[in-house]
């Protein structure tokens, strides 16, 4: 199948990361389709979180850390290059982490403070929209409508990280990263998350490292198995998950490692 | 060799399923034996026997199935896992599906009268000793995983079809010549050729059904694949 340039939301190639003389990525090379969910899985260490924050740079802040190899945003923009500064990259590229981690403020400031800063409303009534549309594709707005000055701290783990996740998308990004965003949610929880997933890869491409196979299974198009901080396997999810093409990956996906 | 799974009750699991589907093959594979012999020999106690044996064949079908059922909600198996369990599931019917082709053609064969053609009876016994022979080197190929063979035994049907129509067309060319000993007997030979051929019929089907649990692929099997 040909693959169109701007079919991606970014390409890497090559990519091998340090810390200090410690190898975190060997070599990987993998292209992100726009509008799919990718799953990164893999043991603790192999990588897929390292590889992850190499998408947004947030490696940049670590010293001993080495990021080499090629990383295109839509194809065409070098994501490490001088051309983007680290704050747009971030608008282009938001990130949910493992730990709901809403500011101390309100629920309202929590999602108003992104648009602020990246200037994104000229008017008070045109933030109010953005954070009553962002609030609502985050499937939270309902919960909170009546309490938007309450301080976001006080929320539900599953709602903190839902006002997160609207938090990102405030400020428009088109790639969302998702750092094992459930990990600490009831299922429940998890489970409206891995709805408002589905919803939002209709205007964003997602993705999000997970310890959780079923997880993996349930929400992503596309699947990378990383080990050793090696790209070993990826594809298509059903396919993954029924017949991968590496003895490695069947063993890891059912349970076999160690 | 395979590694080991991390989770010692789904590895547990997992093995007697494929203990069970060896204990019912051994059983399947003892009930056609046995009835293809009765065809020559018409001893009704092995014709009981098969009957007996089918008893057992549909109880261990039913563990088969449980046990599948019970491994795919407390463990979500995917993968090789995933396709054992769809694959036991698949086969154990075909077995089961044997298993009676067995029975009801032992049934039969005890009421044919020992004045009936031997030369009809020969014909029918070596369809049947090919069947056997079938099957037994389906079931090899799927406990050992071995596709080639898979292959080879699923080809196997094509020589069955021919001895199948070869023997139908003996029996009907023997009827149009009123040739008693064979019009006596009616459709009984006909239905004990069709048990047989189509217990060819099922091994094919667990061909398939081993070159899925292989590849991951259903493969549209030709004639030409083997030429």
């Amino acid at each position: 199948m040909v693959e169109q340039v701007n079919s991606f939301a970014i390409k890497t190639k090559n990519v091998s990361v340090h810390y200090g003389n410690k190898m975190a990525i060997d070599d990987v090379t993998i292209n992100f389709t726009k509008n799919d969910v990718t799953s990164l899985i893999g043991p603790s260490g192999c990588g897929k979180s390292t590889f992850l924050r190499c998408l947004n740079r947030m490696n940049d802040v670590i010293d001993s850390c080495k990021v080499q190899g090629e990383f295109l945003l839509n194809g065409v923009t070098d994501i490490y290059g001088d051309s983007i500064q680290v704050e747009t990259l971030r608008e282009k590229i938001g990130m949910v982490f493992q730990k709901p981690n809403p500011f101390p403020k309100s629920i309202f400031e929590n999602v108003a403070y992104g648009p602020k800063i990246h200037g994104l409303a000229s008017t008070q009534s045109e933030l109010n929209d953005i954070v009553m549309d962002s609030l609502n594709r985050a499937g939270l707005y309902e919960e909170v409508k009546d309490r938007m000055d309450d301080i976001a701290t006080g929320l539900s783990g599953g709602q903190q990280q839902r006002l997160c996740i609207a938090r990102a998308i405030a400020i428009r990004p088109e790639i969302i990263l998702m750092d094992e965003p459930c990990s600490a949610l009831d299922p429940i929880a998890t489970a409206r998350i891995e709805e408002l997933i589905n919803e939002l890869k209709e205007n964003y491409t997602i993705i999000i490292v997970t310890h959780s196979m079923s997880q993996a299974s349930r929400i992503s198009q596309r699947t990378a198995f990383f080990h050793l901080g090696k790209l070993i396997e990826h594809g298509d999810t059903s396919k993954i998950f029924t017949k991968p093409d590496k003895e490695q990956t069947n063993d890891y996906i059912t349970g076999r490692f160690g | 060799m395979e590694n080991t799974h991390t989770d010692k009750n789904f590895e547990q699991k997992l093995k007697q399923l494929q203990d069970d589907l060896i204990k019912m093959s051994e059983i399947v594979e003892k009930q056609i034996e046995i009835a293809v012999n009765v065809i020559k020999t018409k001893d009704s106690q092995d014709a009981q026997l098969t009957q007996n044996l089918d008893e057992q064949v549909d109880v261990a079908e039913r563990d088969v199935r449980d046990l599948s059922f019970e491994i795919m909600t407390l463990h979500r198996p995917v993968a090789s896992d995933l396709r054992l369990v769809f694959t036991a599931l698949k086969v154990s019917k075909e077995l089961e599906r044997m298993g009676d082709h067995s029975r009801n053609l032992a049934k039969r064969a005890i009421s044919i009268s020992s004045s009936f053609d031997d030369e009809l009876i020969e014909q029918m016994y070596s369809l049947g000793r090919n069947v056997q022979s079938m099957v037994n080197q389906v079931l090899d190929s799927f406990f050992k995983k071995d596709e080639l063979k898979a292959k080879t035994s699923w080809n196997q049907d094509a020589e069955i079809d021919k001895e199948y129509k070869s023997l139908l067309k003996n029996l009907i060319e023997r009827m149009h010549n009123k040739e008693t000993s064979v019009v006596d007997e009616g459709t009984k030979p006909i239905l004990i050729a069709k048990s047989l051929e189509r217990i060819g019929d099922h091994a094919t089907n667990i061909a398939e059904e081993v070159i899925f649990n292989i590849t991951g692929h259903y493969i549209d099997l030709k004639k030409s694949d083997f030429e």
